[in-house]
Parts: C-alpha cells; structure tokens; sequence
C-alpha cells in the first residue's frame, strides 16, 4: 500500500481554493446564456406554434441523450473548424469559450423545461383575473404570474445548478484550469503521486461548493414563498 | 469544413462492436443499484434517521461523477491488492482484474443513492392503508410488499427509473478514463489514428441519441404495461392503441371515454 499523507490534503486544498472563481465564472456565463437560451426555448414551446413546439421537443430530446463529455469534445475539435469555414479564427481564444459554448447547449434543454414547468404551474385562472382586474398583459406577468411561478422554479433550478456544476468539472479534459483542472494539474506537478489526496480535497470543495448553492437557493426559496404562506394562514 | 464521411461510416460499425461492453455496464448497474436502492430506501422510511445513509447520499450528490471514477480508480486497485494479497496473502491477481468491475462499482455507488430516493418517494406516495389492508387481509408483510405496493409504487417510479438509466447510459462515457473499452473509447482509438475527432465524436453521439431512443422506448412500453391494473378489464384493446401512439396520458384519457 503506498503511504497516505493526510496532511497534504490541507496543501492541496490551500492550493486549489483560489480557483474556484474561475469555477464560478464559467458557471455564471453558462447560466446568463443558457438560461436566455432556454428562455427562448420555453416562450417557443409554449407559443401554441406546432412545428416550432415540435422544434423545440426535438432540440430537448436530442439534448438530453447528449453525455456532456461528448459534445464537449465536439465543440472543442469541431467548432474551430466549423467557424473557419466562415472566416472566423478562435482558435486562440480561452478554453472557456468552449467550455461555456458547450455548456450552454445542455443548460438551455434543462432550462426550457423548468420555465415551461413553473410558468404552467401557475393557474391560468390567476392571469385571467389579474387582466380582468384592469393590469395590463405585461403587468400581470410580472406581478402576478412570475411572482408565483419562481417559487416553483428555484428547486428544479437549483437541482439544474449543482448538475451543472457537476458536469463543468469536465471541463478539465480540454485543459481549462479550474478547480478540477487545477487538481489534475498538481498531481501531474508531483508525478502523479499524491493522487488519492488531491482528489478528496476537490471532493472537500466540489461538496462544500454544492452544499453551500443549495441552501443559498433553499433560503431563497423560502423568502420568496412568505407571501404565499401569510395567505395560507389568513384564509 | 469537410467531414470524412467514409471514415464516418467505417467508425460506425466499429464503435457498434462495442455497444455491449456500453449496455452491459448500464444494465448491471440498474439491476445491482435497483435492489440496494431498494434496500436503502426501506431503511430511509423508518423512523429512525441514519446518518451515514444521509451522509452518502450527500457525498455522492455533491461531488462530480468524473472525480468519484478518478478517485476510486486510483484507490480501489491498491487498496483490494493491499488488503487480499498482503494482509490475507491470497495471491490474487488484481491488477489484471477487468476495469468494467471498477467502472460498475463506482455507477452502482452513484446510482444507488439516486435510486434510493426514488423509491423512498415513490413508497410514500402509496397510502398507508395499503399495508394495513393487505396485512389484515392476512398476507404477510413480504407477501403484501411483493403483491400490493410494489406494483402500485412502480407506476410513479418508473419514469424516474427511465430518467435514471438514461443517465447511467450518459456517463458510461466516461468509463473510458478507466480504460474500459466502450464506445467512447473506441471511437477515441479510431480518431487518433488519422486525427479524425470530429467524425469520432459525431458518431459517438449519434449512437448515444439510438440508445437513449431505444431505453426510453422500452421504458414506454413497461409504464402502459405496469399501469394496466388501473383500468379494469379492457386493457387489451388499451394496449394496442398504447403501442400505436406511445403516449400514457393519451390512452388514459381514451380508456375513461372507454369506460363510461
């Protein structure tokens, strides 16, 4: 059995921390874009359209069967190749283009269905009054229909979140240097010792990163839902 | 941009020879994680909190899949050498032992708590007068587990069941990094012959769009299958048009108009 330093899990750890920005940064980029993406995706499923809500089904379905790794490697390999056909060059630019580029094609497929989910969950009957009551369209659905409908959302968004943070630690096979990459990276400084050790402290970070999202979320959550709940309680 | 079609076809029935190696990861997996999901959830309901199982749930939901299979690839070969072949000195090999063992161990450990959660949800959602009924009726509580809630709880289950496998199919690629030639790999040894990548990966994903088609297909049919019970006797007539359409809710709105 080769020797286990616990102690330089506390190094690694040290080591790894001040990458986690960059963790943080792509994630944020992937959301900002692929939750527009997904946005669009959802107003097109729900625009009552036959052929674009088919469209949009087909775009999810096939997104779903995607594995991340996969169309990761696709974009990073294809997408130069593709855009230098039309003149364009990035072949210099970051890996975290590929990264974000990649990523948000597969949160938009899980974000079109939680705005779809949470928009449809709140009852037809509530936008009906608002506009009846005098609001106008885009008024009722700013203050009555998605009020409502992001309290339904914040779950499925969170769960989309940490799946998303997850599968971003993949980011490492086309050598982007964060968190997981900057892990792989120190155990290629040490020879590949260290191994066992570098990885429990990414697990440390990966776990304390998602515990942490999920009960920021969580409060969220339940901050938004006071209103619904002194309702409750009034009837 | 010029794609090497020819290149595109040969790959494509290389990478099908490897198929299996893909499925019988997938399907192992669900089959072992299904019976200690199973397990685990039935621990879950009692009253008692248990605290490692929540801690392994929590770890296993928190770290990346990538970093689970990095982590016990580089700690279970050693650590199964150290412990059979040092401390009970039984000379195994191990380290000529197949890496698809490795790649079920750590899938079935992701997988398991996924699944545990599954069933918890979908055991709670069976009223707790099934039980009661089924036990006063005179069935023991296995008798009553296998006949009376099993059935029902499986209906609500099997599209996350479905969900699951999906997504054990999906990170089957990634088995590759423990040297198990599935389709990844393969397609991987291909491309780095000519620096075909693309076309690799393409092909890849075309046959994880097939098989992510076909296990939801099959998956279909079991949910009409499994959820037969619920409409009396007219369900032969129900099933064919279940096939014809693929589509649960659809019949269940015909099977009422039928019905009344």
């Amino acid at each position: 059995m080769r020797p286990f330093h616990p102690l330089y899990i506390i190094e690694a750890f040290t080591k790894i921390v001040p990458f986690i920005p960059v963790t943080l940064a792509t994630m944020a980029g992937t959301v900002l874009i692929g939750g527009v993406l997904g946005l669009l995706l959802a107003v097109g499923k729900l625009s009552g359209k036959k052929g674009l809500s088919a469209a949009v089904d087909s775009y999810i379905y096939i997104v779903r069967c995607i594995p991340p790794i996969v169309l990761l490697f696709i974009v990073y390999y294809g997408l130069p190749e593709l855009l230098k056909a039309s003149g364009i060059n990035i072949n210099d630019s970051g890996k975290w283009f590929f990264v974000i580029t990649t990523f948000s094609v597969l949160f938009s497929a899980t974000m079109a269905e939680v705005f779809r989910t949470s928009y449809e969950a709140v009852d037809k009957g509530q936008r009906e009054a608002a506009l009846a009551s005098g609001l106008t369209e885009f008024q009722a659905f700013r203050r009555i229909v998605a009020p409502q409908a992001l309290i339904v959302a914040i779950p499925n968004f969170t769960n989309a979140l940490v799946k998303l943070m997850k599968e971003g630690s993949l980011s490492y096979t086309i050598g982007m240097i964060d968190v997981m990459g900057k892990g792989q990276l120190l155990i290629g400084m040490n020879q590949g010792s260290y191994g066992l050790e570098t990885y429990i402290a990414l697990a440390l970070i990966y776990w304390t990163l998602t515990v942490v999202l999920e009960k920021i979320l969580g409060t969220a959550e339940l901050n938004l839902s006071r209103g619904k709940k002194n309702l409750a309680f009034g009837r | 941009m010029e794609l090497n079609t020819k290149f595109m076809k040969e790959t494509f029935f290389i990478v099908m020879k490897a198929i299996p190696v893909t499925l019988e990861i997938t399907i192992f997996t669900m089959i072992i994680s299904m019976v200690l999901g199973f397990a685990l959830s039935l621990k879950k309901i009692g009253r008692k909190k248990n605290h490692l199982v929540n801690f392994y749930v929590s770890f296993v939901r928190g770290t990346p899949i990538v970093l689970q299979i990095l982590f016990f690839y580089s700690l279970l070969p050693t650590l199964l050498n150290y412990i059979l072949n040092i401390v009970l000195k039984l000379n195994i090999k191990i380290f000529d032992i197949n890496p698809i063992f490795y790649a079920l161990a750590v899938f079935v450990m992701n997988t398991t708590a996924v699944l545990s959660e599954v069933f918890r949800a979908s055991l709670l959602s069976i009223g707790q007068g099934q039980m009661e009924a089924a036990l006063a009726v005179g069935l023991t509580p296995w008798q009553a587990m296998r006949r009376i809630i099993i059935p029902q709880s499986l209906t609500s289950a099997l599209p996350n069941i479905c969900n699951t496998t999906v997504n054990v199919l999906k990170s089957t690629s990634l088995a590759y990094m423990m040297t198990v030639q599935d389709i990844m790999a393969v397609a991987k040894k291909q491309a780095a012959f000519g620096y075909n990548y693309i076309e690799a990966y393409l092909v890849v994903l075309v046959w994880y769009i097939i098989l992510c088609t076909v296990i939801q297909l099959i998956f279909r049919v079991t949910e009409i299958k499994v959820a037969q019970y619920k409409q009396g006797k007219r369900v032969k007539v129900l099933k064919i048009q279940g096939l014809r359409r693929f589509s649960y809710a659809g019949i269940k709105e015909r099977a009422q108009v039928v019905w009344r």
